[in-house]
């Protein structure tokens, strides 16, 4: 697990991005830098209580957050956050997740 | 407007759950292709081009299933674009008539996933899904589209019943067509009792999977069989990666040539009497429907409570997908353009709506991260 999710701004224009770009879509730029950006507001949730091909699925919770600074994106949510909440974002493997920044 | 080339063949396999054992996405377009060929009049070797979709070809390609079906072509294409491939090679095979690269193509997509295959499908769909969504357990397309029914809801102030009378009108549609694998009467209450999915999607805005084949003949109109009515394409537009997944997913591809498709078609969308519109989920039938022009006033709670629930506009006359099934994306899309054919030609049996003459039909698909990325959709015309 790392803290942060990486997006990635472009050279030019400094809009960012996730997933990873080839051509910034608004200048057509094609340098970017790697970021992290560690905090989103949390906008809409979903509980994924079936799974295709799945037995003995237990229940997850995604969301569709807003990156501070940076894109919309879809992340696991670790605890029952809900929409309008600020999380913690961070990393397992190359998967998105978030928590409340502060728990009560 | 395509002046030459015309819609002039339909044909499906039988559709089911659960396929016998040995039974795969190959035997169902054969089934597919036999049904077309016959209804079009034609044989094999009329054949001068093909066009297909499955996600069930590989390691095969296009090349391949035309050489298991005996066919020697001169046009040949594969198109990967989900729920809007059908429409996609529509269009392809269109032009491939117009100017004259075939005078017979063979459109054609189909499935035989399972239960299982589907979920590995759906786990690898693309890199953004399986670097990104799959570890999160994000439940395939039902997860993506739980999030915009979500903020569907919230923009226009729909209930969860409102999207109940789009799956319960395509149920009574169902009904009358004897492919459709869900064809027993759905009730509100029923709809609103059945297990959630991925919240606020239940079972009855969910998609089933299925295994089957449609296919479809464009030519000449010349090639057409005799004593029945043609069915000409006035308009036809598609749209792919709208937006880079920056939007909000409620607007669709369609938003972006709506304005040219009526244009260019020389009508209106209240002239329209039958309209197939791709069906995965009520969500982005609504989303669809909202970007042709078809829902007046952005009013998409209306639509659903008066338009569809007073049975005011014949919609998905087939069952749609929500209740015939969905044979993988791209054949499902051919069963929408299928039907307006149908239709058109006052040939749709129980659910014939009376004096059909102008049809609408669309695709949507690819979820290539938030939302579907492909749309695609057609005017479709009855000529005498």
């Amino acid at each position: 697990m790392s803290a942060g999710v990486p997006i990635w701004r472009c050279a030019n224009c400094r809009a960012g991005y996730f997933p990873e770009p080839l051509l910034c879509p608004r200048c057509n730029g094609g340098t970017f830098e790697i970021g992290r950006v560690h905090e989103a507001v949390v906008e809409e949730v979903s509980v994924i209580r079936h799974m295709i091909g799945q037995e003995n699925w237990q229940p997850r919770r995604i969301a569709s957050v807003l990156a501070c600074g940076g894109p919309r994106m879809t992340v696991g949510l670790r605890d029952e956050s809900g929409p309008g909440a600020v999380i913690e974002l961070f990393e397992e493997g190359t998967a998105p997740f978030g928590l409340a920044k502060n728990p009560a | 407007m395509f002046e030459n080339a015309a819609i002039i063949g339909v044909g499906q396999s039988a559709y089911t759950r659960r396929p016998e054992p040995g039974q795969t996405a190959l035997h169902f377009m054969r089934d597919a292709v036999v049904a077309a060929l016959k209804d079009a009049e034609l044989n094999a070797a009329d054949l001068q081009g093909m066009a297909v979709a499955s996600f069930s070809l590989a390691p095969d390609s296009a090349v391949d299933l035309a050489w298991k079906l005996g066919l020697s072509l001169r046009w040949l294409a594969q198109d990967t674009n989900g729920g809007s491939a059908g429409m996609s090679m529509l269009g392809n095979a269109l032009r491939a008539v117009e100017t004259g690269a075939a005078e017979t193509v063979l459109i054609l997509g189909g499935d035989a996933t399972g239960l299982a295959g589907y979920a590995k499908v759906a786990a690898n769909y693309n890199t953004a899904t399986q670097k990104h969504l799959s570890p999160l357990g994000h439940g395939g397309p039902n997860g993506v589209y739980a999030l915009v029914a979500s903020r569907q809801i919230r923009k226009y102030g729909l209930e969860k019943s409102d999207y109940g009378h789009i799956a319960i009108a395509q149920r009574e549609w169902a009904a009358k067509n004897p492919y459709a694998v869900y064809r027993a009467p759905l009730t509100m209450d029923e709809y609103l009792a059945a297990p959630l999915v991925a919240d606020p999607l239940s079972r009855y805005d969910c998609v089933p999977v299925v295994a089957g084949a449609q296919a479809i003949v464009v030519a000449r109109r010349d090639r057409a069989p005799k004593g029945r009515p043609g069915v000409r394409v006035r308009a036809h537009r598609a749209s792919y990666n709208y937006d880079n997944q920056e939007g909000d997913g409620l607007q669709t591809g369609i938003g972006t040539f709506s304005k040219e498709l009526w244009q260019e078609a020389g009508v209106r969308s209240e002239d329209i009497d039958v309209a197939s519109i791709y069906d995965d989920y009520p969500t982005m039938v609504l989303a669809q429907a909202n970007d042709l022009g078809l829902i007046p006033g952005n009013d998409l709670a209306r639509f659903c409570r008066v338009t569809i629930g007073e049975r005011r506009f014949p919609m998905n006359t087939w069952g749609g997908m929500l209740s015939a099934g969905q044979p993988g994306g791209h054949a499902g899309g051919l069963n929408g353009i299928s039907e307006a054919v149908l239709q058109l030609q006052h040939r749709a049996g129980e659910r014939q709506v009376k004096g059909a003459r102008l049809a609408v039909a669309t695709g949507y698909g690819m979820t290539m991260y938030r939302y579907g990325g492909t749309a695609a959709a057609a005017v479709l015309e009855r000529v005498e």
